[in-house]
């Protein structure tokens, strides 16, 4: 049971790195990425590649993981942000963010496989260590540092309120003189370097494969629509909540119901409380 | 007179047709469409078969063809989405015309495609497990060169029961439709042998550890692990999970357990003893050490082509196998059926006994569509990879 929960925790706070990834992006741009989830799947191959590929020192592996999830990001960005927003209001970020995820998990497929590769071992520990074992806690401390570092980041320094100023009111931000283009740019290019940094921390829990991006696209939204757009405190406890459901549904119930379980407290949390739980609700002004 | 006068001239012009025929037919190729996953999930199975196939075509061609009739394959790369193995399937049968299908090679893309194929008439050599891929009545013209799902199932519960001697099982499936639908059969099939599994469960092939759900197997007493998913993710992090516990049960299955990926996702590789998984006579080590001679020396065309300098063999050679019997059946089936009518085929095929083949001896009736016997299954021991073939488990 103990180690079902220490899992459960694992895995939920890689869906919580990840929500935490959207929620840089959607701070200034108001879009939920597709591609989200895939930033992490990057930073593991990414971190795999240069460890257990290169032979080269853990920490090339974590900066490949972190390059390579920002300039993604940038691209994302490029490629399927910048130009959809400023010809259109509506959602087609979403077939755009869509098919660049596809096509980027699709390429990592053809180059590095379809078959899971191993992460290495970051740290010296011998694999008897259970609980305590690097791969469970190195994905938890991390989404708790980052949750932590982004509200530092957002109440402590200039870039940070920036953020925040384009998250409460573009237009206006922009009237004051913000480059919101920019800020828009750097905030994917933080998103991209930390999912990548979560990837390679939680490498050794999900072995570097291809095919994890859109599950943890659709597993990272359940914890931000869960814990509350916008809010990092909310995105981690959503990520843990959900980590834990599942894997206390599986233990009771079997795997055939992990799934369900987890969409139906989405349908409860967004039928009770639509904001989430710590999100804050959306007044209209008439 | 005038009737004498045009009876040579109808002969001379019969004859002549009957040349035309004979040497139209000399010239029509035979096509073959080949639906392989050679991208995307389970490709390197499909590029293994794929080096049979292609052997098999470049060697017949070389030889004159099927009666002074060449083969052109057309490959179609389903990248291992059904969908798209549907839309290729309608495209090879409908517009291509071709006179035989092989594949596709997941059993999930055969569930779309399979149907397809039979409304278009077309022969279709199926080459994945699941038993629903095949029916003489909804299927005809379907005749299934791989083993099938039961076979691997009836032999890793033979190796557990009657080799081992051990009963008090729990069985570990996944969630995919594969994994749900084995992990059911095997429990009815151990049933019917009279065997409770002591536990059961299916996980998400995703699961990031399996701790849980082996210190669930170990508290209910069971004395050997039967996992039956095809994921290798999964297979590798059960292992690490026994390993890591120190828990030296045996673990039998399904052949994701023999995999050479799994080789990498292990912890440590001692946590690859002890483990065995349902595999084939053709590619397994004799008490000589040797193998079969027709696998023997297939290898040794191959060798090349699949083995970087000419060395080791790295794949499980039992798909290269498999992909080369495929064409070598059609050339079969062609030679007793006088050419490539698709009823004729199908007959030819219905009547087949014993044919020789390198991955298995195949057998056909008219009410049954599985040739792969019984009897060339084997258990292998999963950490005995050696130039693509195992040892066998005793």
């Amino acid at each position: 049971m103990l180690s079902a929960l220490v899992a459960g925790l694992a895995t939920g706070a890689v869906f919580a790195a990840t929500a935490l990834a959207y929620n840089v992006m959607f701070s200034t741009s108001k879009v939920l990425s597709v591609t989200t989830g895939h930033l992490p799947m990057l930073g593991g191959v990414a971190g795999a590649y240069v460890i257990a590929g290169l032979g080269l020192p853990w920490w090339l592996g974590l900066l490949a993981a972190m390059g390579t999830g920002a300039l993604f990001g940038l691209l994302t960005e490029l490629v399927a942000i910048r130009r959809v927003l400023a010809r259109s209001d509506e959602h087609l970020w979403l077939l755009s963010t869509l098919a660049l995820a596809t096509m980027v998990q699709q390429a990592v497929g053809l180059w590095w496989g379809t078959e899971p590769r191993p992460f290495p071992r970051l740290i010296p520990q011998d694999f008897s260590a259970g609980l305590a074992d690097q791969k469970f806690w190195l994905p938890i401390a991390l989404a708790v540092a980052m949750a932590g570092g982004l509200e530092l980041f957002y109440s402590r320094t200039m870039a940070g309120k920036l953020f925040v100023a384009m998250s409460e009111d573009a237009f206006a931000a922009r009237a004051r003189g913000i480059p919101t283009d920019r800020i828009r740019v750097a905030s994917y290019a933080l998103a991209g370097a930390l999912g990548g940094l979560a990837g390679f921390a939680a490498g050794q829990l999900t072995f570097a494969y291809f095919a994890l991006g859109l599950t943890l696209t659709l597993n990272g939204f359940i914890a931000l629509a869960v814990g509350g757009l916008g809010s990092n405190v909310g995105a981690l406890i959503g990520g843990f909540a959900l980590g834990l459901l599942n894997a206390l549904a599986s233990y009771w119930f079997g795997g055939e119901y992990q799934q369900t379980i987890a969409v139906g407290l989405l349908m409860v949390v967004l039928l009770v409380k639509p904001e989430g739980l710590l999100g804050s609700k959306q007044v209209r002004p008439v | 007179m005038f009737h004498l006068l045009r009876l040579p001239r109808k002969l001379a012009a019969s004859l002549a047709l009957a040349c035309i025929a004979t040497l139209a037919q000399a010239n029509d190729v035979i096509r073959i469409g080949w639906l392989s996953s050679l991208t995307g999930p389970l490709s390197s199975a499909a590029q293994a078969e794929n080096q049979g196939v292609q052997l098999a075509v470049a060697e017949i061609n070389a030889a004159g063809g099927i009666n002074g009739r060449k083969l052109e394959l057309l490959t179609r790369d389903t990248a291992g989405d059904p969908t798209k193995a549907v839309n290729l399937a309608q495209q090879l049968a409908f517009s291509e015309k071709v006179h035989f299908i092989i594949g596709p090679v997941n059993s999930g893309e055969g569930l779309g495609a399979t149907p397809v194929i039979a409304r278009a008439g077309v022969p279709n050599l199926v080459i994945g497990a699941l038993e629903e891929l095949t029916d003489p009545v909804k299927y005809p013209r379907a005749f299934r060169l791989i083993n099938t799902n039961r076979q691997w199932i009836s032999t890793a519960n033979n190796y557990a029961l009657k080799t081992l001697k051990r009963s008090r099982i729990a069985l570990i499936g996944d969630t995919t439709g594969y994994g749900t639908a084995s992990a059911k059969t095997a429990t009815e099939m151990l049933e019917a042998a009279g065997v409770k599994p002591v536990y059961t469960v299916l996980v998400d092939p995703n699961k990031t550890d399996l701790t849980d759900e082996l210190a669930k197997a170990r508290a209910a007493g069971a004395d050997v692990i039967m996992p039956w998913s095809a994921a290798t993710g999964l297979v590798g992090r059960l292992l690490n999970a026994r390993g890591d516990m120190g828990w030296n049960v045996p673990v039998v299955g399904h052949t994701a357990l023999m995999a050479p990926q799994i080789r990498k996702l292990l912890n440590k590789p001692e946590y690859w003893e002890n483990v065995v998984a349902a595999g084939y006579a053709s590619t397994t080590f004799g008490a000589d050490g040797k193998l079969p001679p027709a696998t023997a020396a297939l290898m040794e065309k191959v060798r090349s082509r699949i083995a970087p300098g000419g060395g080791e063999i790295e794949l499980l050679f039992w798909w290269v196998a498999m992909g080369y019997d495929c064409v070598k059946v059609i050339e079969h089936a062609v030679k007793a059926a006088g050419g490539t009518d698709p009823a004729a085929i199908q007959k030819a095929l219905e009547n087949t006994r014993e044919l020789r083949g390198v991955f298995a001896n195949y057998s056909w009736s008219p009410t049954d569509r599985n040739g792969f016997p019984d009897g060339d299954m084997v258990p292998n021991i999963a950490n005995t990879l050696r130039d693509g073939a195992f040892k066998l488990a005793r």
